[in-house]
């Protein structure tokens, strides 16, 4: 009797859930319309409008609200197993394990564009959030809420009408067909999303700070500094996730790479690279106010245009490849949506052009800072370029001449290592060199050691290690210098504050990257930089690798390393059935650990999915993946790969992090009123400079670095 | 142009011919190392996956490729230039097959375009800084920093 009861009201409770997701996301989109309206309105009126102005960050907080209720459904409707609610049936499977359950609300395309606004309600929430303060209307903020609830009513349309994940499924299927296999089946599946969300949907914030700015006519004053940090705080995610990512293609896909100029990576990479050029053409605004401005601007709205677009190709399926998971009338809204939004930005741009002044600057040498920072524009720039090009012209070709042509990592490699080349030469040269310039021989002497250092090392890649490719020298050299060179900075500001307090070294470098949270996060950026660059560089010149079928018992020798197979084992799971090999690895003839690279067959695909075997080390890593075996167990077909230096790949995503971490993070009040108080033409947030007691105490407790 | 070649390629293969003079005292196998094969990886690398998207057979774990790739071997052995073989893929699948789209006609822009943009923007930047280390002339105060 009871359990019947129970049974009828979950039944009544399922078929509630699709509706009540479906209506917080229409409620989204009713809320971020009025929202913009409200904040528009705000927005003209200044000072006079402050009820508007609170009504606006009303609807922002709202919007948010919604968008949790409608993702938090959804994430029930998946552990439930509600195959009434039609996402749930396209990915959800009672035999998937509850963690894959819950990561599959960003496994196929609506639950991922549900996650979106997710993630983008919650940012414009907290932009919105900081705003409640102000003393003064602060219109650019109320702006840029403005824009980013149209950004935000553009998503939840997509959610409402071709996108819409909470459609009913009838007749509900009994069971569904789990996510896609490659999607469940490694843990960093549960990390890589949510961090490219988290740096992608944030680059929206940097734009709508710049419309924002546009808009309230403030671009001549402090647009930079709050633009700057929200880019950093996104590039800082989307940075760790291009890396997460390629961590997992190379503990998944099973090829031992990391990087196809897969479509999908290219869209990440694009926004990556303008946001890159971005944080540094920036500190020359920070510093020269108008300088570089109405560039600024441009790289700013071509970032957040970057990730539209990216998001276009990989979630219409105008592009096929591995992650493209749909076709359907959604592209329309995406191009649409692009259209507006260009067409929006360079009306804005050109509307202001004449007040974003001629960039007007002053420099006492070709040799500084400004200058490098000029290349290092130039390239980043033109590396987009060629990025988008090749990205985009398999579709033109087809376009044109209709045939299918391919655009692969041989172009994009042949293409971009030169460029690469020279960024890492402009990481090393760019700290050394003062703002505004100086003399040759100054800059000559501070890079003397970074350049013997790098000498050495390219030589030594030459004469010892045997390398002949040009870039491979170059990239070796490079590195060697530019970590020298970034390195010499930590080491003469240490040496310099010891010298002024006496205090120990590490007391000493603990505080100077403490007083100086942009500059020395900045270096330590550079430090991950060069650390991807030696990993890339040094796993692909030095990878060495072997195919082999052996039977139990016999050995794939590589290098120094001899990889025995035992046996091949298999097990049946809910969702899968694996069949793995039991090898045990020999350094030098020593033991050295057992590997189990396997297969997975899931019942929805009929491509076995690899889980390669990894034996990381610092440095390199033995890899080794299960092709293919008999089914009588009497031999396993291997591919072993050294490859050096990998594992500094990920560590060095991490050290750009931490690095991002470090510039991004907020500064206390006491410096923030020092620093105003040093540069009076300095304008402060929400415009309201601090009283002179203040400062003066402020000052007094020592916080002077 | 093309004396840059694919970086991971060309390195690859210098490893490879690199390795006998380490010193590397393994029996050669069917899978030694020899030109062939190193040749094998070279071409193979630039022919599409037909299933994996955006892989080379090279790189593809998937069996398909692996046959390919052993066709590959088959017709190297066999005396044909390398050019032949590709011909031949293309033959069969199209210009699709191969990764590097081959540098004639509209396909030259691809190649062109990037290196006419960083052309272009370095004389942008040139002409920047010459303006801004330019020496002041009569007026003008010294830290010109805001606009008009």
């Amino acid at each position: 009797m009871c359990g019947g009861r129970a049974r009828r009201l979950r039944m009544e409770a399922d078929s509630v859930t699709g509706a009540v997701g479906h209506t917080a996301v229409a409620l989204a989109l009713a809320l971020s319309c009025y929202g913009v309206i409200a904040a528009a309105v705000a927005g003209r009126k200044g000072s006079a409008g402050r009820a508007w102005h609170a009504s606006a960050r009303g609807a922002a907080y709202a919007v948010f609200l919604m968008y949790a209720v409608a993702t938090f459904t959804m994430v029930y409707a998946l552990v439930a197993h509600d195959f009434s609610v039609k996402y749930v049936a396209q990915v959800g499977s009672r035999s998937t394990p509850l963690f894959f359950t819950v990561i599959s609300l960003w496994g196929a395309l609506e639950g991922s564009i549900l996650f979106w606004g997710f993630v983008l309600a919650l940012y414009t929430a907290l932009v919105a959030y900081g705003g409640r303060r102000s003393k003064q209307a602060d219109s650019q903020r109320t702006y840029a809420t403005a824009t980013l609830l149209a950004v935000n009513a553009f998503f939840s349309l997509l959610l409402v009408k071709p996108a819409n994940p909470f459609a009913p499924e009838f007749p509900v299927p009994l069971d569904g067909p789990g996510p896609n296999p490659l999607l469940q089946n490694h843990p960093l599946m549960a990390v890589h999303p949510p961090l490219l969300y988290l740096g992608y949907v944030g680059l929206s914030v940097p734009f709508a700070f710049a419309v924002g700015a546009l808009l309230a006519g403030r671009e001549d004053e402090g647009w930079i500094r709050e633009t700057r940090r929200w880019t950093l705080v996104a590039w800082g995610f989307l940075t760790l996730a291009i890396v997460a990512g390629m961590w997992w293609s190379y503990e998944v896909l099973g090829w031992g790479g990391y990087w196809a100029w897969d479509p999908v990576e290219n869209a990440s990479f694009m926004p990556w690279l303008t946001a890159t050029a971005f944080l540094h053409s920036s500190m020359v605004e920070e510093r020269r106010p108008g300088m570089l401005r109405l560039w600024n601007l441009c790289l700013v709205v071509a970032t957040f245009l970057l990730t539209i677009l990216g998001t276009f190709l990989t979630r219409s399926g105008v592009l096929l490849s591995v992650h493209a998971f749909t076709r359907g009338p959604i592209g329309y809204y995406f191009l649409g949506f692009i259209a507006l939004a260009l067409i929006f930005s360079l009306t804005l741009l050109a509307a202001r052009a004449d007040r974003l002044g001629r960039g007007q600057g002053r420099l006492d040498s070709a040799v500084s800072r400004e200058a490098v920072f000029l290349v290092n524009n130039l390239i980043l720039t033109a590396f987009t370029f060629t990025v988008l090009l090749g990205t985009l012209f398999p579709l033109v070709a087809e376009a044109v001449r209709g045939v299918k042509v391919s655009v692969g990592a041989p172009f994009f490699n042949r293409m971009t290592v030169p460029l690469c080349v020279a960024l890492l030469f402009l990481v090393g040269v760019g700290p050394v060199l003062p703002w505004r310039g100086i003399q040759p021989g100054v800059a000559a002497r501070s890079l003397l050691v970074p350049s013997v250092g790098g000498l050495a090392v390219a030589l030594g890649s030459v004469l010892l290690l045997g390398v002949r490719d040009v870039y491979a020298v170059l990239a070796f050299g490079f590195a060697a210098f530019a970590l020298l060179s970034n390195a010499r900075e930590f080491v003469e500001g240490t040496r310099a504050r010891r010298r002024a307090t006496g205090e120990s070294w590490s007391l000493a470098l603990a505080r100077l990257v403490r007083a100086n949270r942009h500059r020395y996060g900045g270096y330590i950026a550079h430090v991950g930089v060069i650390s991807i660059a030696i990993g890339i560089s040094a796993s692909s010149t030095f990878r060495q690798e072997r195919e082999a079928t052996v039977r139990p018992g016999e050995a794939v020798e590589i290098g120094p390393f001899a990889v025995r197979f035992e046996r091949l084992w298999a097990r049946e799971e809910p969702h899968r059935f694996v069949v793995g090999a039991d090898l045990a690895v020999l350094a030098d003839g020593e033991p050295a650990g057992r590997l189990d690279p396997r297969l997975n067959f899931y019942n929805t695909s009929d491509q076995a999915i690899t889980t390669p075997a990894v034996r990381s080390r610092a440095g390199g890593d033995l890899y080794v993946n299960l092709l293919a075996f008999e089914r009588d167990g009497s031999s396993a077909t291997l591919h072993v790969i050294i490859e050096p230096l990998v594992p500094w790949i990920w560590i060095g995503g991490g050290i750009i992090g931490l690095g991002a971490l470090i510039a991004a993070w907020p500064e206390g009040r006491r410096r923030r009123l020092i620093r105003a108080a040093r540069r009076p033409g300095a304008d402060e947030e929400g415009g309201d400079r601090p009283p002179a007691h203040e400062v003066a105490s402020a000052v007094a407790h020592g916080a002077v670095s | 142009m093309m004396l840059i070649r694919t970086l991971p390629a060309l390195l690859l293969v210098l490893a490879m011919a690199a390795r006998p003079a380490n010193g590397s005292a393994q029996t050669p196998g069917p899978a030694a190392d020899s030109a062939l094969e190193a040749a094998t990886r070279e071409l193979a690398s630039q022919i599409r996956c037909v299933q994996c998207q955006g892989l080379s057979i090279q790189d593809s774990p998937s069996e398909l490729s692996k046959e390919m790739k052993q066709i590959i071997r088959e017709q190297l052995a066999a005396g044909r230039t390398p050019e032949e073989v590709k011909a031949y893929f293309v033959a069969r699948y199209g210009e699709w097959i191969l990764l590097d789209p081959p540098a004639r006609g509209l396909n030259l822009a691809v190649y062109i375009l990037p290196i006419l943009s960083l052309l272009g923007g370095a004389v942008v930047v040139v002409v920047l800084v010459r303006r801004w280390t330019r020496p002041l002339g009569d007026a003008g105060a010294p830290d010109a920093g805001a606009g008009p």
